[in-house]
């Protein structure tokens, strides 16, 4: 009766001196996998961003979460003047970031999305594009 | 017949059919890039390759070969596939891929053939092309380097337009397409090329980048311009039309559109649009709400039901739907009870409300759109036939072209449908239409050409008795048409077999009216035109509903006033009231001083429309209206054909449609409320008892009607001419039609200000080039009017469009069919 009891006790002292699992989260942060699918950044290149305003992404965004308006520049050519996510309706899946043509969009490691208030999660473009 | 096999399934199409039409038939899809069921077989992608049995060992064209008994074709074997993976390399070769930002993706032929045969890599490498880019145009981009030279864009301009502003320059890689010597493209832009492009070489300017293809809720309409009756594909996206779609399955056109129809959609979703409704306070309108402004027009409407209802009068324009326009009826007719309505019958309709009516009995053409191809002899009353009307101008140029249809015109300039092969203009002085119809028919009587069917229609006699009093001679002198062309004329139109006379009416064109069309309708009646396909008179209305103004009976029936009448009436203070549904009789009526005068002088003026037209600024209340694209219900456009147009956008702040104001005036009138569903309200419409609403469908209906002929003789008088002066004559011009297309922004790009047009000669003598001003006076008015110089008008004769709102060109005439004026720098 008793050896179980002190099989039991030997578990439990073998986890008090094993490397703790939780993390001691806001204090300590995460390593992020490089391929999480964080918070979406507009690459740049050439000091702009390289999304073409093709209207993929919003197109294959299954929730329908991405807006985008094309502009036209100076060279005639198309821009996006206006790309904006809904982060409150995004499910984090990619699609978008498979179905850009000219590789301008990206997923971050970010992941750290609260806001106070419900507008703030609409990222509009300069909030989108890339930190570097 | 032919009987042959397709994919192993036995067929049997008409002996003129090719393979890919046999296999069409079929339901077998055989891949296209140069083919178009409307042009002629061009051989020049071969993309549509296929094997037949008979012809082993290559394979040929399917567009391009003639069905032949007991062929046996293979539309798919892996030799054809690979033939076509082959094509799209060599194409795919020098093509930039841009389809992220080409406008053409998603609707892109060359796209989708590369996908369906998963073309995803090169047996051959090359540089790309780099033409230059067209950015100037206004409405027509062109990107040559995406070109895959279908030769569409050229053929469709050259063989329907009849214009020719594109060809191949160049030869082997270098070939591409041009305009004459590189130049700017400054065309009719009907904008046919860039429907037809199966790329994204040529694109819509005013719609580049707006949004994608895939993304627009495709609405099918009518267009809401002239009376041809064009059926639309609304592109609409997030409840704005945003452009114009091409579907080559839509009416008699194929889907082809005048530019008006295509470019001139933006006023739909124009920042101008009215909002909400206005009501005069202190002197200037202000918002108010929709139940204080109708209120006010239904106690104002009470009063004078009870007091004076003559004092009442309603203007409305035939843009209107036929429920709308049957409901505008019911309101004034029947509950107000004033006879006293128009829709600018008396100015630009009577052809039909008058004319017609005695002669035939009824207010609408005998005749139908299609007739225009199976005629034999056209017999065309002004080349403006075309600038009124363009797309069944695109009907004339191919009943010439590709069915040998004679075409005659007897007008007073020349212009594009003169310049057709084999045609010939009658070129006369300006305002003598009458008298050189009843020249011909007094040939015709003359030469015994008159047909059998003639003696009995009743009025024979009188007619031959005026048509004695008839002098050739006088005739040719004045007119100058010679008497051998008058002859030659009458003898061609009686002796062939189909003769189809066409007549364009409308705001500028004052001269065609009641006599003109009861003349000609005369003169089809004696030469036993009437009443077989192919022949007749065919009336064109000028606006898309003029024809269902007409059947409507929108003009007074019982003595009241006509739209002259009325703005006299104002003027008098005999009006007190004055509705106007639409109209903007300041721009386009005659002599605008005095229309200007009689709508401040008229004690309540209600205007409802789109924009505040300068009509509306004179008015008490103003209430927004909804467009053709926010509504529901009917036209009926040239030819009878009743169509339905289709609810694509929410209304434009809060405008309602007219049909839902008058229902709800009606209701606040009689204390009763009236149906306005749109089935509900043309199941009611009388003359429209043949056509079954629910039954329309996207092809419309034709209605029928019964002819009973009657000769009504009239005389025509000489004109009266001023010597040393210009005979100024109005009418339209081709990227405009009515004063709507002003808000259209497409017309506006190519057609932006009023002009005046005139001949070389008379250029060179008053010393003027293009773009210079020209002092225009009347005995009204005087205008300072651009100088635009062409080919078209003949010595002493000069013309100018009358849509336009500023220096509106009736601030100097007066409705009569020319008005002479002076002209100096
Ligand atoms: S798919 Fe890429 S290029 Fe296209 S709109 Fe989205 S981010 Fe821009
Ligand atoms: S024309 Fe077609 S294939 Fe070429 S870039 Fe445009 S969409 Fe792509
Ligand atoms: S817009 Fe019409 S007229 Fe102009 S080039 Fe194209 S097809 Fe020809
Ligand atoms: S511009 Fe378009 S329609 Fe014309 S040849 Fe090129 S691909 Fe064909
Ligand atoms: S304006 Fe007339 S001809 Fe042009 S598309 Fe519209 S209905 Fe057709
Ligand atoms: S479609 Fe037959 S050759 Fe182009």
């Amino acid at each position: 009766m008793i050896v179980p009891l002190i099989k039991g006790l030997q578990i439990t002292l073998k986890h008090l001196f094993k490397k703790p699992i939780t993390l001691m989260y806001p204090e300590e942060k995460p390593d992020v996998a490089p391929n999480f699918r964080g918070l979406h950044a507009l690459k740049v290149s050439h000091n702009k961003a390289k999304c073409v305003a093709c209207y993929l992404c919003p197109t294959v965004c299954p929730a329908k979460c991405i807006t985008v308006e094309a502009g036209e520049d100076a060279n005639h050519d198309k821009y996006a003047a206006k790309y904006e996510i809904d982060m409150l309706r995004c499910i984090f899946c990619g699609y978008c970031v498979e179905a850009c043509p000219v590789d301008a969009l990206g997923m971050t490691q970010t992941f750290e999305l609260a806001n106070y208030k419900r507008s703030d999660f609409v990222f509009t473009k300069e909030r989108l594009l890339e930190k570097k | 017949m032919v009987n042959l096999t397709v994919d192993d399934k036995q067929i049997a199409v008409e002996r003129d059919a090719t393979i890919y039409d046999a296999a069409k038939a079929a339901g077998i899809r055989i891949p296209i890039l140069c083919h178009d069921k409307k042009l002629h077989p061009f051989g020049g992608c071969r993309m549509c390759l296929v094997e037949v049995e008979q012809m082993k060992g290559r394979l040929i064209p399917a567009c391009t070969t003639p069905v032949s008994e007991g062929m046996i074709v293979r539309t798919m074997t892996d030799e054809i596939i690979k033939a076509r993976k082959l094509v799209l390399e060599l194409l795919l070769l020098k093509h930039p891929l841009d389809c992220p930002v080409c406008d053409a993706a998603g609707d892109c032929d060359l796209q989708n053939l590369t996908y369906e045969y998963k073309v995803d890599a090169n047996n051959f490498t090359d540089e790309k092309f780099h033409w230059e880019i067209d950015y100037d145009n206004p409405l027509i981009e062109r990107d040559q380097n995406r070109c895959i030279h279908c030769g569409k864009c050229a053929r469709i301009c050259d063989e329907i337009v009849s214009y020719g502003a594109y060809s191949f320059v160049n030869r082997g890689i270098e070939a591409k397409i041009g305009t004459p010597f590189d130049g700017k493209l400054d065309c009719e832009y009907c904008g046919s090329c860039i429907s037809v492009c199966p790329v994204g070489a040529l694109i819509a300017k005013p719609f580049k980048f707006k949004a994608r293809w895939w993304a627009l809720n495709k609405v099918k309409s009518v267009c809401s311009y002239c009376g041809t009756g064009c059926q639309l594909t609304l592109g609409v996206k997030d409840d704005k039309v945003l452009t114009t779609i091409y579907d080559e399955d839509q009416g008699f056109h194929n889907g082809q559109l005048c530019g008006r129809g295509r470019f001139g959609y933006q006023f739909v979703n124009s920042d101008e649009r009215l909002t909400t409704p206005l009501v005069r306070k202190n002197g200037t309108l202000q918002p108010v709400g929709w139940d204080e402004a109708l209120e006010l027009i239904s106690t104002k409407l009470q009063e004078a039901r009870k007091n004076d209802p003559s004092a009442v009068a309603a203007l409305a324009t035939p843009r209107l739907t036929n429920e709308e326009l049957f409901l505008f009826r019911k309101l004034f007719k029947d509950v107000v009870g004033t006879d006293s309505i128009d829709h600018s019958a008396g100015y630009a309709h009577e052809a039909l409300t008058a004319g017609l009516k005695e002669s035939f009995g009824i207010t609408a053409s005998p005749s139908q759109i299609v007739d225009i191809q199976k005629s034999d002899l056209l017999l065309v009353i002004k080349t403006d036939a075309y600038e009124t009307h363009p797309v069944i101008g695109f009907e004339i140029n191919l009943g010439v072209k590709r069915k040998g249809v004679d075409l005659r015109i007897i007008s007073d300039k020349t212009g594009k449908l003169a310049k057709l092969p084999k045609a010939v203009n009658y070129l006369h002085k300006p305002g003598c239409e009458l008298l050189l119809v009843n020249a011909l028919a007094k040939v015709i009587v003359d030469e015994n050409l008159a047909a059998e069917s003639a003696a009995a229609i009743t009025g024979l006699d009188a007619y031959k008795g005026m048509l004695a009093g008839v002098d050739l001679n006088q005739v040719a002198a004045v007119t100058g048409v010679s008497l051998e062309s008058i002859r030659e004329l009458a003898t061609a139109y009686a002796k062939a077999e189909k003769a189809l006379i066409l007549l364009p009416i409308g705001l500028g064109y004052p001269g065609h009216g009641k006599e003109l069309a009861q003349a000609l309708s005369n003169l089809a009646l004696l030469a036993g035109k009437i009443g077989q396909e192919g022949s007749g008179l065919l009336v064109l209305g000028e606006k898309n509903n003029s024809q269902g103004a007409a059947d409507l009976a929108i003009h007074p029936t019982a003595g009241g006033r006509d739209a002259a009448a009325i703005i006299d009436g104002c003027a008098s203070g005999a009006v007190k009231i004055l509705y106007i549904a639409g109209e903007n009789p300041v721009v386009a009526y005659p002599d605008r001083a005095k229309v200007e005068k009689a709508l401040d002088n008229a004690g309540f003026v209600v205007v409802l429309d789109l924009f505040l037209t300068d009509s509306a600024k004179r008015a008490d209340v103003v209430l927004p209206v909804k467009s053709f694209a926010e509504k529901c219900g009917t036209f009926t456009s040239v030819g009878r054909h009743v169509q339905r147009i289709r609810k694509a956008i929410k209304a434009v702040g809060e405008s309602r449609s007219d049909r839902e104001v008058l229902a709800d005036i009606i209701a606040r009138l009689t204390g009763e409320g009236v149906a306005a569903d749109s089935a509900t309200l043309f199941k009611q419409i009388g003359c429209y008892s043949g056509v079954n609403y629910d039954a329309l469908g996207d092809a419309g209906a034709i209605y029928p009607v019964n002819v009973s002929p009657k000769f009504v003789p009239v005389v025509g008088s000489v004109p009266a001419t001023e010597e040393g002066k210009y005979a100024l004559l109005t009418g339209s011009a081709l990227y405009h039609c009515g004063t709507m297309s002003l808000s259209g922004v497409g017309p506006m790009l190519v057609c932006p200000e009023q002009y005046i047009e005139l001949g070389r000669v008379d250029a060179g003598k008053l010393g003027v080039n293009d773009g210079d001003r020209l002092k225009v006076r009347s005995a009204s008015g005087e205008l300072s009017l651009a100088v635009k110089v062409g080919l078209r008008m003949p010595e002493g004769v000069v013309f100018s469009p009358y849509h336009f709102a500023d220096a509106s060109i009736n601030s100097i005439t007066s409705g009569k069919s020319v008005t002479w004026v002076s002209l100096s720098k």
